[in-house]
């Protein structure tokens, strides 16, 4: 019978016996070991049981694999070796006890001789897919069946098993006890009935038979396959502590015992030295269990000045010396602390550059750099390189040699070179690559804490890009890594809740501002903890609060107007220029006006985001709304436009004094204008069809008909005269000389006249009102 | 770099222009559309030179308006990579200072700025070598070199270096009073 406590894997399952007092390892080979082992154990049942156990190696892991394959791998002809020989050299473990008696040629000729055998002996490579199929477990085989036993106590159980099964020799009909230290409160018996299992666990009291499970067939490789995302704890990667005081604090591996599942990390020490001086002589200041010390670097001379005893010792791990100080190993003023696996998060850690800068020490900025690099790899998402993508080699035998990525396959990238006599194109390894920029390049960053901002380059130094936002003009410094080229401009983060950046927003205490940024404060990517920034509406004295969304009440979206200085009338997108106050001479479209107050953006203003915040008073509107002036066909101009444009119209010479409204009714009353009206470009402005703009194909009476020009349909409706104060509307074609008689009844001031059409809806049979822009009026 | 090149517009006029001198409305028109205007392909309009021809109008049925495709000559400014320039500087501050050359805003970063330059913060910020003999500072006229641009609809920014040779001050306002 067999003793495995399943260690790790990556092909191979390596099983070690644990005995109390000295962990031994052994590697066996991948699913051989179904069909393998099996002969094993039913040739040895008689003879040497304990085979699987003996193959005990020592620390060596080339050693250890041949090893494994010497146990498990075990054919007919093999077998008749294993007899005879195996004794001898499996019981070298034993023999291992009184090595200091032993000959060292004997042991020499024992290492030949194993050697010597195995070396011909590669099962490895030679087996197939299709081989290893068949070594798969079958209804023939043994079962596996699972049985809970305490908690923590897999392994004692598993080896008094073994004890057992020493003690009562072939009594016992179970072929393999397995502990997996993954798996908490239950062991694996290998065992072709129930019943067996039972009687094997009778009189054990840290295994509970009452339940016990069949594992079925398909599962059974899963038992002993162990995941390979197990911990790849490299030395010199980041990881961040999880627990203690050092809770969050980043620190970089650099010693992993795997065996142990513990690694030794460096940090950056929150060691209050005078409090330890303190402890060391007895004085007890009052514990204070909140306070925890700020990271910083400790200098061996603080702590001989405070008259703290300083060892200096040989690490047993790495090798090197270090300075003991109450325990605590210090090297360069870092902290070497020894923790479990376990204790340490190793995935998706984002390093900052702060952190980074405070690792680094002065001297090795080079080695550093490299080691920062190995973090980067450690950390980059897949999908990482895409085609087109500027690249370098880092590392190996092509580095500093540049491309473009032409194709990204799983670990391998291949990559276009210009230079002439390679070939086309190389496959590297994606470990290999980092992305390559130039100053001048125009980036987006795509992860990290600035995620999401653009800009230019402006410094490469290694693989720390310095890019300029467009937005701020600040500098940001990210990893290459994190960046992608991109001609797109963003400002980072645009969006908080239901706010935008550059929205303006009305806070708590009533006053009211323009978001001109939004921060992520957070510390260690918390999404929720971004800070807008607020221009505050206070003219003349620019004040940017940082807010909690919480703190904005909502977001002011009311169209108004103002009056400048000269009482011209101002609306959003005016471009005006401040006159007066502390950022006279400044120019831009107005943004937002709220109570009087402008926000002006102007781009050369490089303090908050471009925002001004002046009184409405202390500008003049310059040239007009530039949106109407580009379009002469604006129909949608607003009502104040044209109020402001209605002098030009007051100058026409033909003017002359309008008549009465209900002259005008009277004149045109009569099929005559009805007539002239089809054909007419007219718009609607109520109802469902509010905003459509169409063409009159026929007028009767009251109804019109009228063709959309979106919508391919014809809507019939009604029309009702209306007068009023119009707006200019481009399209008022009376102004043309040729309609010479339509001047003397325009009203001065009314530059176009409305007309209410009802328009009926022939679809559903509703009428609805529309008012129209025509020249002629009709009889109600 | 300066370009002379031929482009075409349309331009579309008020009815109440067509006269004996509806040319010249034309061209008046042209300069108030197009002059000072920055496109990300060509650059900034700086001139009309020539108003070559325009062709026939057509009215846009409805509004009335006339459009006229008009062919004209123009000096165009478009900023390139790699391009020296001579930009009057017009802000400084501790992450460099901004300069503009004609109609272009031109940033350099303090990273690009000669390592010996110090950014002097005060009254009249500026960045001064250690032997306080050369000097940045408002209304400094610097030759510098554009390594990036980013060209908007409406605007193109580039960012400079004078971190190079021949590059810097060619004549400080300062100095000379």
């Amino acid at each position: 019978m067999a003793v495995w406590v399943v260690w790790r894997a990556n092909n191979h399952w390596a099983l070690s016996e644990n005995s109390p007092d000295k962990p031994e390892i052994v590697n066996c080979g991948p699913v051989m070991y179904w069909s393998g082992r099996k002969k094993n154990v039913k040739k040895r049942r008689s003879g040497a049981e304990f085979l699987d156990l003996e193959a005990v190696v020592d620390s060596d892991d080339e050693e250890e694999e041949e090893e494994g394959e010497d146990d498990f791998i075990v054919h007919g002809g093999a077998d008749l070796q294993d007899e005879d020989d195996g004794g001898r050299i499996r019981r070298r473990p034993l023999l291992q006890g009184d090595d200091e008696q032993e000959d060292v040629d004997a042991l020499a000729r024992k290492i030949q001789q194993r050697y010597a055998r195995t070396s011909h002996v590669e099962y490895d490579e030679e087996t197939t897919d299709v081989e290893q199929q068949a070594l798969l477990p079958s209804v023939k085989d043994p079962k596996l069946w699972m049985v809970k036993c305490a908690i923590g106590h897999e392994r004692e159980a598993a080896i008094c098993l073994l004890q057992k099964f020493v003690d009562k020799g072939g009594e016992l009909l179970i072929k393999s006890a397995i502990a997996l230290d993954h798996l908490k409160g239950f062991i694996y018996l290998e065992a072709e009935k129930e019943a067996h299992v039972k009687e094997a666990c009778k009189g054990l009291r840290n295994i509970y038979s009452m339940q016990v499970r069949l594992v079925p067939i398909k599962e059974m490789t899963d038992v002993l396959s162990v995941e390979s995302k197990t911990v790849d704890l490299a030395p010199d990667s980041w990881v961040r502590m999880k627990t203690g005081i050092y809770k969050g604090d980043l620190a970089k591996v650099v010693y992993v015992d795997n065996v142990h599942q513990r690694v030794t990390v460096k940090l950056i020490p929150r060691v209050d030295l005078q409090a330890i001086a303190n402890k060391l002589e007895g004085i007890n200041v009052g514990k204070k269990k909140a306070f925890i010390p700020p990271p910083r670097l400790v200098k061996i001379e603080e702590a001989r000045d405070l008259h703290i005893r300083v060892e200096v010792k040989r690490d047993r791990d790495t090798g090197e010396y270090m300075e003991v100080i109450n325990g605590m190993h210090f090297k360069d003023g870092f902290l070497y602390k020894p923790v479990s696996t376990k204790s340490i998060s190793i995935h998706s850690i984002q390093p900052t550059f702060d952190e980074l800068e405070k690792f680094k020490t002065p001297g090795d900025e080079k080695d550093e750099d490299m080691a920062g690099l190995s973090t980067l790899f450690a950390n980059r998402k897949k999908g990482h390189f895409m085609k087109g993508d500027a690249v370098i080699v880092v590392r190996g035998d092509l580095k500093n040699l540049m491309g473009w990525v032409e194709k990204v396959e799983e670990e391998n990238v291949h990559i276009n070179t210009k230079i002439k006599d390679l070939p086309k194109t190389l496959a590297v390894n994606e470990k290999e690559l980092c992305k390559y920029f130039k100053p001048g390049d125009h980036v987006k960053v795509v992860s990290g804490v600035q995620e999401g901002a653009t800009g230019m380059v402006v410094k490469v130094e290694g693989h720390v890009l310095i890019i300029l936002s467009d937005t701020t003009k600040e500098d940001i410094r990210v990893f290459a890594d994190n960046v992608v080229e991109s001609s797109e401009v963003t400002s980072g983060i645009t969006r908080i809740g239901d706010y935008e950046l550059h929205d303006l927003v009305l806070l708590d205490n009533m006053s009211f501002g323009v978001i001109i940024r939004v921060e992520s404060e957070g510390f260690q990517n918390l999404k929720d903890s971004n800070f807008p920034q607020v221009l505050k509406g206070i003219p003349e004295r620019p004040e940017v609060v940082l807010v909690k969304l919480r703190e904005i009440k909502s977001k002011i979206e009311r169209r108004v107007n103002a009056q400048d200085r000269n009482m011209n009338v101002v609306s959003t997108k005016d471009v005006v220029r401040v006159v007066e106050g502390p950022c006279k001479g400044k120019q831009g479209p107005v943004q937002h006006i709220h109570r009087g107050i402008l926000f002006i953006y102007d781009r050369h203003h490089l303090e908050h985001a471009g925002y001004i915040c002046v009184r409405a008073r202390s500008c003049s509107v310059v040239g007009g709304s530039t949106g109407k002036d580009k379009n002469g066909a604006n129909l949608l101009t607003t009502r104040s436009d044209g109020l402001r444009a209605s002098p030009n119209i007051l100058q026409s010479p033909r003017r002359i004094p309008r008549g009465p409204q209900m002259e005008f009714g009277g004149r045109n009353r009569g099929g005559k204008g009805q007539d002239s009206l089809v054909g007419r470009t007219i718009k609607i402005r109520l109802g469902p069809f509010k905003g459509y703009r169409g063409r009159v194909t026929e007028v009767k009476d009251q109804t019109v008909r009228v063709e959309l020009d979106s919508q391919m349909k014809i809507v019939t409706g009604n029309e009702t005269p209306r007068y009023g104060l119009g707006s200019e509307t481009p399209m008022h074609p009376s102004r043309t000389p040729m309609h010479p008689y339509m001047t003397p009844m325009r009203d001065p001031r009314v530059t176009s006249r409305r007309f209410r059409i009802c328009l009926f809806n022939s679809n559903d049979g509703s009428t609805f009102v529309a008012n129209s822009y025509v020249e002629k009026a009709f009889a109600a | 770099m300066f370009f002379h090149i031929e482009l075409e517009r349309n331009i579309q006029l008020h009815p109440r222009h067509f006269g004996p001198r509806l040319k010249e409305k034309l061209k008046q028109k042209l300069m108030r559309d197009v002059e000072g205007t920055c496109s990300g392909r060509h650059g900034f309009v700086v001139a009309i030179t020539h108003f070559d021809d325009f062709g026939k109008g057509l009215i846009r049925e409805g509004t009335g308006f006339v459009t006229f495709p008009v062919r004209y000559r123009c000096v165009i400014f478009r900023p390139f990579k790699n391009e020296v320039l001579e930009a009057v500087v017009t802000l400084v501050n501790k992450m460099g200072f901004f300069a503009e050359a004609g109609p272009v805003q031109i940033f350099v970063s303090n990273h690009l700025i000669p390592d010996d330059m110090e950014f002097q913060p005060g009254d009249m910020p500026n960045y001064t070598t250690s032997d306080k003999s050369v000097k940045i500072q408002k209304d400094s006229e610097v030759r510098l070199k554009i390594i990036g641009t980013r060209v908007d609809a409406t605007e193109i920014f580039c960012i400079g270096t004078i971190k190079d040779d021949f590059l810097g001050v060619i004549n400080d306002p300062g100095a000379a009073s």
